[in-house]
């Protein structure tokens, strides 16, 4: 068979299959490429798996005897309370990555060549937010069981951890948004890595790491108000206090609310940029 | 007579001859400042984000029995100082990456340029780089109601940890860079600069330490600069509380200064 009849039966098995089916096939390779190049470097994966344990390990020792402060909320130890801390910061690493990738791509002009394959346009986007969330799942998972061999164990179980996993992908594609839409307009990866000091500051200015009810003033406002307390908070409520669909709803809906403002974003750059293309 | 007085002419030549590509090295880095602002962000930002986080977040820790101030920022106003020092450090060793990468340095080993000039001119730019972070820190520390019951000896003392940690943390950083030429390997720097100073007495004193972490604070380096650095502002200055941390900061530049000297001769060769 020649290559030109190898084209025409591939063209002719595309026609047969339903549009929605072909690029969601194509949306799952380029998902798989994403997470294999996130898996074959190292400097991609581990800051986000390693750098938040050293933190926990620090504050774990830290701020241990904070959990008797009055206001602090009932916890087994400072290591469950900063669980979903951990997590929240391994998000923020592995989805600054959906970013720079995708300004690599545009520096590389491999995003040229993407766009004019017959790859469905959505599938090239949808690929590389895919990529981010496996990569935050596998993560969330990496890090719980870390946390529960060192004697933090989240209470609402093996459905907890479930949840847990599924707010992380939810939060990821959220996170990685704000990333793509700096690629997608600047088309330059210094930009797009300029964006995680900012992801890392508003991590910390939040509930993550120490209950707001012992900060006070304007950053215990802003704190309050950070969306990313509306997320850790019912996380945090999955961990130390039990199963609860509340919790669930209220943390996997914060993140779905964070993941529409910053895709809605993220698109507008990316319609932008094909038009340029 | 004649022979003695052209050997002094050649010495003072030398002595001028070495200060010169100094001065005209950290200029040229100086005025980076001018022409690429953005590398004065993580300066300016990260320090101020630490003092203000840090005081702000962990409050509720001054309610704990034992911990030695009321007023959180006076512990913490060292931590914030010493960070925003080493990353002037940090940012040194990039600056010297980013020349290896661009063929700078080459010219500069093939010049009549002294090796000693060569790392001791990037030392004198962080110090004068690490002035920005320390001076912004303390008066943002003052603006937030810091004390400083060791008065203006306290500040000076402050402002030596701050510039010995800054050397410490360039010798290091200029080693690794000058043995990997890679721009990469900032992430290392990076990496220990952040993980000497968290395991220590940064944020909490060491009787109020569990576990690991006490045992590592002890014998942490960063500890005794802390000490040193935060004397001031939580009392008077005591001779007990300068000289180790003037000894960590002699041992540091002691140990890594030949370290990042070696691996220059190493790249000339």
């Amino acid at each position: 068979m020649t290559a030109v009849q190898s084209a025409q039966r591939a063209q002719s098995v595309s026609r047969n299959r339903p549009r929605l089916l072909v690029g969601l096939e194509q949306a799952w390779v380029l998902t798989v490429r994403s997470v294999f190049a996130t898996v074959r470097k190292t400097d991609r994966w581990a800051p986000g798996l390693i750098f938040p344990l050293a933190m926990a390990a620090v504050y774990s020792s830290q701020f241990a005897r904070t959990t008797g402060l009055p206001g602090f909320p009932e916890v087994d130890s400072f290591l469950q309370f900063i669980l979903p801390a951990t997590i929240l910061q391994g998000i923020a690493f592995s989805a600054s990555n959906a970013g720079t990738d995708m300004a690599a791509d545009i520096e590389t002009g491999f995003f040229d060549r993407l766009v004019v394959s017959p790859v469905a346009r959505q599938s090239i986007f949808v690929g590389r937010v895919g990529g981010s969330a496996a990569a935050a799942g596998f993560q969330a998972g990496a890090h719980m069981a870390i946390f529960f061999l060192l004697g933090a164990p989240i209470e609402s179980g093996p459905a907890g951890a479930l949840a847990l996993i599924l707010i992380s992908v939810v939060l990821s594609v959220g996170i990685s948004g704000f990333g793509l839409a700096v690629a997608l307009r600047t088309g330059s990866s210094e930009a797009t890595q300029a964006m995680f000091p900012l992801f890392f500051m508003l991590v910390f200015v939040s509930s993550a790491f120490f209950p707001t009810e012992l900060m006070k003033g304007w950053y215990q406002t802003a704190a309050e108000n950070n969306p990313f307390s509306l997320v850790v908070n019912p996380t945090r409520q999955l961990v130390i206090s039990g199963w609860s669909w509340g919790d669930l709803s209220a943390a996997v809906g914060y993140s779905l609310l964070i993941a529409v403002v910053s895709l809605g974003l993220a698109y507008g750059a990316y319609v932008q940029r094909l038009k340029r293309s | 007579m004649t022979a003695a007085l052209d050997t002094e002419r050649d010495r003072s030549r030398s002595r001028v001859s070495s200060l010169f590509p100094v001065v005209w090295m950290c200029h040229r880095n100086l005025t980076r400042f001018t022409r690429l602002p953005a590398i004065l962000v993580p300066l300016i930002v990260m320090p101020v984000f630490f003092l203000v986080v840090f005081t702000s977040s962990f409050d509720g820790i001054t309610r704990l029995d034992g911990y030695p101030t009321e007023n959180l920022i006076n512990w913490v106003v060292a931590f914030a100082l010493l960070q925003g020092a080493m990353f002037s450090g940090v940012g040194t060793a990039g600056t010297v990456a980013n020349d290896i990468e661009n063929g700078f340095m080459d010219r500069l080993l093939v010049s009549p340029v002294r090796r000693g000039a060569i790392i001791v001119a990037p030392l004198t730019y962080t110090a004068i780089r690490a002035l920005i972070p320390l001076t912004l820190v303390t008066v943002l520390a003052f603006a937030m109601n810091a004390d400083v019951p060791g008065g203006i000896l306290g500040i000076v003392l402050a402002y030596t940890g701050g510039i010995g940690g800054a050397l410490v943390i360039g010798c290091f950083g200029l080693g690794v860079v000058l043995r990997t030429g890679d721009v990469r390997a900032m992430t290392i720097v990076q990496m220990t600069s952040f993980l000497v100073i968290f395991p220590s007495i940064g944020q909490v004193p060491i009787a109020l330490l569990d576990g690991w972490m006490e045992q590592v604070a002890r014998v942490n380096p960063a500890t005794n600069l802390l000490r040193m650095t935060r004397q001031g502002y939580l009392g008077d200055v005591t001779w007990a509380d300068t000289w180790p941390g003037l000894l960590v900061i002699a041992c540091g530049i002691a140990v890594f200064g030949p370290w990042a000297r070696a691996e220059l001769i190493r790249r000339t060769r």
